[in-house]
């Protein structure tokens, strides 16, 4: 039998390893070149996956929501119910409904030292473990009445509803993420990759799928409000810290407890009117019983 | 027809004519563009999970490169009104290689925004299909558009009349472009760039009323950088010099004045951060003299170091420009990077901790081949185009 040189056997090895990669990575092109045409087509008809009809806005209505700091446990189960109601894919981290856990106590104001001093300590929003002697803040899109994301918008993706919800039309949205900038509160999550696949049985029908490269945020469960429906957050708190309604409405719960309570609202100086009103009466939390729900502590940008 | 008959025979001979070294070159560049524009391809067919931008930090590199090559467009308007609004013929033969540069920072800028953006074919429905005329974004991008339209009539009309070949109204029509352009280009393009961010109340470093003034001045200073470290670069090329010893000088005084008022504008800038008293003032003046002292020292020292070069006249030699100019766009580089990328470092609330944002190889790689890409196209149309200025000789 004749002996192979080793310029052969370099050759026949290059062969061989071509054989085995070339197929796989035509494959990939292939597949890519197909992302392509899809992103062009969703581009071009300017429709993504399924039509989702949104029920027309409220008449009269303008919807607000209190949150009660005294009574929020950092449980984060708003934040998972949301993420379920929503078809929120795992891929968007964090959630909607960011939780976090303050330095402070509840009805405790910020020190001024801590204005000016190493205000990075405060707290944190990868928390493990609920603790009595903290303060919880969950903080989502504010919905607010001259809202700066509907404004810097290009496209009018982003637009401000008649019931005061600040909405998303998925098949306008370009994904520059201008809105992301001009949010002074962090509400929005932008779809970094294709999102991941949600389970048949899980997707609730009623919210429209999204896709890789738009920008996507909490819309007040639009698909539930407009039908008569709180929202999903105030649906599943235990603690009863959430209530939602409508704030043209004087008799509403919202409206009472804002008009009775001492409350605060988040960056008012920023003039953006944010329509979330925060209590902070200290109050006696129910907190033996739960743990908080997991995180992903995988969140893009945050230091691990 | 007969013009484009002329047009494409004179072409194809100066394409034919060219030697090994320039086809070279432009291959170099053609792999350069390739491999760094496959990265962007990917990002389209994929997403941008690859690169380090995050919801915390939504625009990297490739929105700091649109107000980067957007400035840089600045130096074709400057050279366009000293010839034709201040009458200094000695411009001239370097009159449309500026108009080039500045149509060729707009594509990069336009390409920047594209590689950025979620779905870049919907973009392009904007302003027609899709706009909301409140959008800083929208109102930019539509005058980026009239921008490109205006420089290529400019350039046009350049080229007709560096080839002797324009009546007295085609140069009453260049000389006309050249002087609107520049208002237009100060006022609507590069103010409105600056109002994209100074708008954003959201964020402590973007929002004031000053950015709009600060982007003009930055842009006038590295678009005219740029224009100077071209015409150098050429010269040693050709190895002839475009302009004479005293235009030389003349563009070192204008890239003085340039500076001045960026220098300016930066130091109070970043003092006013240290002295606001709030909150996120003091976080990003930590930021810009703890994690990011590198971009800040490049940015203020960059500036201050191009201005002392320009400042006096031994140094205003085609070598002494030549650094200068180089270093001018670095530190004003340095200085986009820093408002736009480094300012969203600043947590909107503190519970949030410490955000992070260095660009990767997959941010990096398509902003190289997209320049490599232009630079190529730049090559060609020099090439392609009558550079030589055959009415208005004054080299040395």
């Amino acid at each position: 039998m004749r002996k192979l040189t080793r310029r052969e056997i370099v050759r026949l090895a290059g062969i061989m390893g071509a054989g085995v990669l070339v197929p796989r990575e035509v494959q990939a092109f292939g597949s890519m070149i197909d992302a392509i045409v899809d992103k062009m087509s969703e581009g071009i008809k300017g429709t993504i996956g399924e039509y989702v009809e949104t029920p027309p806005p409220t008449p009269g209505a303008k919807w607000g929501m209190v949150i009660d700091l005294g009574l929020c446990i950092g449980c984060r189960r708003c934040s998972y119910g949301c993420k379920l109601e929503n078809n929120v894919s795992e891929t968007i981290n964090p959630p909607y409904i960011m939780v976090f856990q303050t330095k402070y106590e509840p009805g405790q104001v910020m020190a001024e030292s801590d204005l000016l001093g190493k205000h990075r300590e405060h707290g944190t929003l990868k928390y493990t473990q609920l603790r009595k002697d903290r303060m919880y803040m969950p903080i989502q899109c504010n919905h607010c009445l001259d809202a700066p994301c509907t404004k810097v918008c290009p496209t009018k993706a982003t637009y401000k509803s008649d019931d005061g919800i600040v909405m998303m039309d998925y098949n306008k949205c370009i994904g520059c993420r201008y809105c992301m900038a001009a949010c002074p509160y962090g509400a929005r999550r932008f779809n970094w990759s294709k999102p991941a696949e949600i389970p048949a049985e899980k997707i609730n029908r009623l919210v429209p799928i999204r896709t890789d490269g738009v920008v996507e945020k909490c819309t007040f469960c639009v698909h539930r409000t407009r039908r008569g429906k709180t929202t999903r957050c105030v649906e599943v708190c235990p603690n009863r810290a959430r209530t939602f309604g409508n704030l043209n409405d004087p008799d509403s719960a919202v409206s009472k407890i804002i008009t009775t309570e001492r409350n605060f609202r988040l960056k008012v100086g920023l003039n953006t009117g944010p329509n979330i009103f925060y209590l902070t009466d200290p109050k006696k939390k129910p907190m033996s019983w739960f743990k908080p729900v997991p995180l992903d502590m995988n969140i893009r940008g945050l230091k691990s | 027809m007969k013009v484009i008959k002329d047009a494409l025979g004179y072409a194809m001979g100066n394409l034919a004519a060219a030697d090994r070294k320039f086809y070279l070159y432009c291959f170099v560049l053609l792999v350069i563009a390739g491999v760094g524009l496959s990265d962007a391809v990917i990002a389209v067919a994929e997403g941008h999970h690859h690169s380090n931008m995050s919801d915390m930090v939504p625009w990297g590199i490739f929105i700091s490169g649109l107000a980067f090559f957007i400035g840089l467009s600045a130096g074709a308007t400057m050279v366009g009104l000293l010839i034709h609004g201040f009458g200094r013929d000695d411009y001239h033969p370097i009159g449309t290689r500026a108009i080039l540069i500045g149509m060729i920072c707009i594509f990069a800028a336009m390409g920047c925004v594209m590689m950025d953006v979620g779905n870049p074919f919907r973009a392009m429905k904007i302003p027609f299909l899709l706009r909301n005329e409140t959008s800083m974004f929208f109102i930019s991008s539509s005058s980026y558009m009239g921008f490109t339209a205006l420089l290529m009539a400019e350039l046009v009309s350049t080229v007709y009349v560096t080839i002797g070949k324009a009546g007295r109204r085609g140069k009453k029509i260049a000389k006309v472009l050249g002087i609107i352009a520049v208002p237009y280009a100060l006022i609507v393009v590069h103010s409105f760039t600056g109002t994209i961010f100074g708008v954003v109340k959201a964020r402590e470093m973007w929002n004031t009323p000053l950015l709009p003034v600060h982007f003009v001045t930055s842009a006038l200073a590295s678009g005219f950088a740029l224009v100077i470290l071209v015409t150098i670069i050429t010269s040693w090329v050709n190895k002839k010099h475009l302009v004479s010893k005293e235009t030389y000088n003349h563009m070192g005084i204008m890239l003085c004045f340039f500076l001045i008022a960026t220098v300016f504008l930066d130091t109070f800038d970043y003092l006013i951060l240290k002295y606001s008293g709030t909150a996120e003032g003091l976080e990003t003046w930590d930021i810009f003299t703890g994690r990011y002292l590198v971009t800040f020292l490049i940015n203020m020292v960059g500036l201050y170091v191009a201005l002392i070069m320009t400042a006096f006249k031994k140094l205003r030699t085609p070598t002494g420009l030549f650094y200068a100019s180089v270093i001018v766009i670095i530190a004003i580089a340095a200085y986009r990077i820093n408002l736009i990328s480094i300012g969203q470092l600043v947590p909107l609330y503190h519970e949030l901790g410490e955000i992070q944002y260095v660009p990767n190889i997959h941010e990096i790689a398509p902003f190289i081949g997209l320049t490599a890409a232009l630079m190529l196209l730049f090559a060609l149309l020099t090439k392609v185009l009558p550079m030589e200025d055959t009415v208005h000789a004054t080299n040395e």
